[in-house]
Parts: C-alpha cells; structure tokens; sequence
C-alpha cells in the first residue's frame, strides 16, 4: 500500500533507485540537472507569465515591443475585477465555493458512510457495488454532458448552483467512496472491536473511532474533491449560462468581447481563480501526491 | 504489501459465521451504501442509459422524439451524404492524433521528471513541488494563460521568436491548420504532464532498493538494471496511468475550446466538441448522444482494465 510505504522519508536515500542518476554517476547527474533545469523552466513559466501580465498596464501590454519583466507594476486589474462596476467575479467566486464546498461536504459524508460498509460490514452484493464505483468513478463527462443537459432542464435545474453540484457528485462520490475505502482498509479493527465491545454502536463506532483515524485521507480526500469541482469545465459550461450563476473560471469567459481581449484584467482574475486550489495544494501537498497515487493507481 | 495491511484484511465482518443470505449486517450496509448507490445510480449510470434512448431518436430540444432505431448511428457513420459523417469520422481522427500524441507526450516527459525526481537530487522537495504546480491551477485559467502567450501580436513566443531573429512575421500558431493542433498539444502535455510523474514515481519508490543492490553485486550495468528491473516493476503503473489519461485526456476539453474552439475550419475539433456543437448549438439531441457512445467501446475496454487492476491490488 503506497500511503504505508511513503510515509517513511528513508525509503527513497536508501534506495538509488536508477543508478543513470545516482551520486555516483557524475556525468548522468549532470545531465539529470540540466534536464530538470529546463523542466523547471518550462512548467515555470506560463505562470510567471500569467502572473506578470495581470500587474502590467495596459499600454504595456499593447505594444508590440514585448517585455520580459514589467516596466511598471499597476494594480488596476486587479481592482477592476474585483470592486469595478459591471464585474461578476465577486459573485462567480461564491458561487465556485458554494459549488465546491457543497460537493466536498456531500462527497465525504456519503463516502465515509459507503466507503465504512464496503469495507468492514458484510451485506450481499458489496463487492459488486465496490466494482460499480470504480466504473462511475471512469464514466467519460463526455457521454453523460447530454442526458444530464437535458435532465436538469427537465428538473427545472439549469442554471442553479444545485445542478451543477448534483452534476459534480457524478465524479466526486464515487472518487471519495473509493479513496476511503482504500484507507480505511489499512486501518486495524481491533480498536473499532473494542468499542464495539464496550457497547457502542456501529454508527458511533464510525464517526468517533474510525473517521478520526482516517484524518489524514479525509484530509486528502477533500483536497481534491475540493480542487476537482473547483476546477471542473465541461458541466458548467453546459449546464450554466447565467453570468450571475457561473462559477469564476468560467466566469473569464466575460473578459473576452467580441474579438476584443481584456489580458490584464483576465490574467487578474486568473490568478485569483487559482488562489483555491492551489493553496490547498501547498497546504496538503505532502499527502495530496501520497493519496493521488494511492486513490488513482495503486502499487 | 505490508504487514499492516495482512493484518487489516480479516475484517469484523468475515469473521462471523453467515447466516443471513443477505449477508450479516445486511441493514446496516444497505442503510449506509444506500446514498453512494443512488447517486451512481441516478447520476451515472441512468444518464448514460438515457444517453442510449435519445441517440435511438430523433429529437431536438425542446421537442418531443420520435423513435428512429439506429438511424442515427447509420447517419453518422455511413451515409456520405449527410454532412454529419465527414464531420464525425475528421473529429474520430483528429481525436485520435490528439489523444496519442498527448499521451505519447506526457509518457516521455513524466517518465524522464520521475526517474530525475527519485535520484539523489538536492532540494527535491522544491523540484517536485514546482513540476507538480500545473496539475493543481484549474486547466482553463492555463488555458487562457496559453492562449495569451501564443497571441500574434504581443504574444510572448512571437515576441520572443522575432526577438532573437529567428522570423520576420509572426507565426499564427493558432490560426493556421497545420500548426493549431501541435500548439494544442504542447499546452495539453505542459498541464497533464505532473499526474503521470506522479505515478511513475510512485511506482518507482515501490521498487524495493535490495534489487538493485543484488543486481549491482551480479554484475549488471546501470541499462540492465533500468531494462530487467526498473521497466517491468513499473509495468503496471504505465498501463493503468496510459488507460486514465487517455480516458481523461479524450474528456478535457478545455484546452481545445478555448485556444481554437475546435477550428480552424474544424482542423481540432475532437468528437466531445462535435457533440457539444451538434447536442447543444444544433439542438439535435439524438446526433449529439449519438457521437460519444460510437466511443463508448474505447472506455469501456479501458474502464474494465483500470477495474480489473484496481480491484486486484485494492482487496
């Protein structure tokens, strides 16, 4: 199991894994830097970019003389998007966090309670429903965009933040269910034995012994079910067409009119559209790529 | 597997004589599972059903359907006639070259930043952190990112380009048919790139580090070592990230629409743009169900190996 097998911070200086670029091998090492270096670089710089864009004015923006780093540091786009008079980013970015944190809220609740039954409670047919989450978990948006289109016209749910996290539960229940499976598994059942033994029931048993324990892929857990709506496309594209009801990234649609670009202000509003997630990022980075890999691909 | 693992396996449950045919804890279970199941139940899988009823029609929104059979399906993919089949079998292509190559991509890079990432380096914590990033920043602000940077005029790689003298005119990277794809491309591996190193990491801390030391004592070059230990000890975790990120990369659309919008003249348009174009702009629903269920198969295949992998090492 991944999650046990990384949390040891010795497994990986004690195994030169690849010897091409272990210490040894002055000349791959090398190379291995310069590679990385580059990689660096490449994965770097969109976001400086994004970032340099949104505190240029615009007449610096508009010349064809382009510059690397900013002639002069504006805060303008930022203030346009945020307090300018005709800007929905305010409103778009509540409504991306109510979306996200009603999905995350509902996700880890029902995965908790499925994610507990499938594992530790015997009952007919738990295998095959531990096999139909991991299907709905795959199920391509693409092939379910259309029927849950005109479903939610027919529930009168079009252009309501409940469609879109009705919509979002698609990817985000059965992904949770799962990952707590996988960790709850890994968990000992001798304490949840012994108050069991000490008369509480199984429903106390899994909201103060066993969801205690699972913490740390709660914590995971929501993490990305958080990022995963928050970031989520097709289904808002589709299902909402209300400037008022967007969600903020597709809300930078509306700094784009006609043929006519808004960069300062979209990049502004880019960056703030990123604060989320990637705060969440940093701050649960270390079991985000544990749980990734250990929710996503098992070895 | 470790022994914490072993000794979780033998669950409260298992331990108990069975006497009721639905199982022990049947009430509990159900009463539990029940919420999880509707959701599958009634989010996914009625869907997609539904999806199946309305490509057997022919209905527009807002209209009631009659039933057609198959005749939407034939439309699609024989009747040269109809505008709809050319317009199918070019996005059948077009998302085929966009997916591989993608994929084909995103496997070389991860697969070099994981090797990179598991040495010896200093500050890896940093490294890793920083190749991870794009996975994290919600793929339509990137996109838009990109598209900023690929702009003709004030574009930076335009910029760049007429800066060191290497073009006289700026190149129209999105624009032109011939290079809108590969622009797509690079933009879509910059940001799917970190998921596969993440695994392929984590395949390749799983290795335990006793192989290689015994390998290195028989004699074996640093190659043999990658070719006879590396290779198939990650196998597993190739197939399964090559099965997701296809799945994931035929679904992500974002890049597409907003850089090109499936143009120009049609030359990026995979088929989950063609179906958005004829379901939702068109308003023929049945043409619009119709295209992603001919792909259906593909997932399905793909869908049953990921399962079958996940559910093997998962018990």
């Amino acid at each position: 199991m991944a999650v046990v097998q990384h949390s040891s911070p010795s497994g990986i200086a004690s195994a030169p894994l690849l010897g091409w670029f272990a210490k040894k091998n002055r000349g791959y090492l090398t190379a291995g830097y310069i590679i990385l270096f580059l990689m660096g670089a490449w994965t770097a710089f969109p976001f400086y970019w994004q970032l340099a864009t949104s505190f240029r004015s615009d007449a610096d923006l508009y010349t064809p003389v382009v510059a690397l780093i900013p002639r002069a540091i504006t805060f303008e786009h930022y203030y346009n998007v945020l307090f300018g008079a005709r800007s929905q980013f305010g409103v778009q970015f509540v409504n991306s966090l109510i979306v996200a944190l009603a999905t995350t809220f509902i996700a880890i609740f029902l995965g908790a309670m499925g994610g507990y039954a499938l594992t530790r409670l015997n009952f007919f047919g738990r295998a095959e429903m531990a096999r139909l989450l991991v299907y709905a978990y795959l199920a391509p948006g693409t092939i379910l965009f259309i029927p849950l289109y005109v479903m939610m016209n027919n529930f009168g749910l079009r252009d309501s933040l409940m469609g879109l996290v009705l919509a979002h539960l698609t990817f985000s229940v059965p992904f949770s269910t799962w990952m707590l499976m996988g960790y709850f598994k890994t968990l000992p059942v001798e304490l949840e034995e012994a108050a069991l033994v000490d008369g509480a029931s199984r429903w106390t048993a899994l909201w103060r012994i066993v969801l205690p324990l699972a913490a740390p892929a709660v914590v995971v857990c929501a993490v990305f079910a958080f990022t995963l709506s928050w970031n989520e496309f097709l289904y808002a594209l589709v299902l909402v067409q209300a400037k008022d009801k967007m969600t903020a990234p597709i809300g930078l649609t509306s700094y784009v009119v006609g043929d006519q670009f808004y960069w300062g202000q979209m990049m502004a509003a880019a960056t703030l559209v990123s604060v989320p997630p990637l705060a969440l990022y940093l701050f649960g980075q270390r079991w985000v790529i544990q749980g990734w890999t250990a929710g996503a691909v098992k070895s | 597997m470790s022994t914490l693992q072993v000794a979780a396996r033998g669950s409260v449950a298992t331990a108990q004589p069975r006497r009721n045919p639905f199982g022990r804890d049947w009430k509990l279970g159900y009463a539990l599972s029940l919420p999880v199941f509707f959701v599958v139940i009634g989010l996914v899988a009625y869907p997609l059903a539904y999806s199946f009823w309305l490509s057997l029609q022919d209905v527009k929104v807002g209209a009631p359907g009659t039933f057609v059979g198959f005749a939407n399906y034939y439309k699609v993919l024989f009747d040269s006639e109809a505008r709809i089949h050319d317009a199918f079998w070019s996005s059948a292509w077009i998302t085929l070259l966009y997916v591989g190559g993608a994929c084909l991509g995103k496997l070389i890079i991860g697969m070099v930043s994981a090797l990179i990432l598991n040495a010896e380096i200093k500050a890896r914590h940093f490294w890793r952190s920083l190749l991870f990033l794009p996975w994290s920043i919600p793929a339509l602000v990137t996109a838009y990112t990109w598209k900023w940077m690929y702009n003709d005029v004030n574009g930076v790689y335009n910029a760049a380009l007429t800066g060191i003298g290497l073009i006289d005119a700026p190149i129209l990277f999105l624009a032109k048919p011939e290079y809108a794809l590969w622009s797509i491309l690079f933009a879509v591996i910059w940001q799917g790139t970190p998921f596969w190193t993440m695994t392929f990491l984590a395949g390749l801390q799983a290795i335990p580090g006793e192989l290689y030391e015994a390998a290195e004592i028989d004699g074996a070059t640093t190659f043999k070592s990658f070719v006879y230990i590396t290779l198939p000890s990650i196998m597993s975790v190739v197939v399964v990230t090559v099965m997701l990120s296809t799945i994931w990369t035929t679904n992500s659309i974002q890049f597409i629409y907003i850089l090109t919008n499936g143009g120009p003249g049609g030359a990026t348009e995979t088929f989950p743009l063609l179906a958005i174009s004829q379901g939702l702009r068109s308003y023929d629903l049945g043409i619009g169900s119709t295209i992603p269920l001919l792909f259906f198969p593909f997932f399905a295949f793909m869908i049953y190996v990921v399962t079958k992998r996940m559910l093997k090492t998962g018990e």
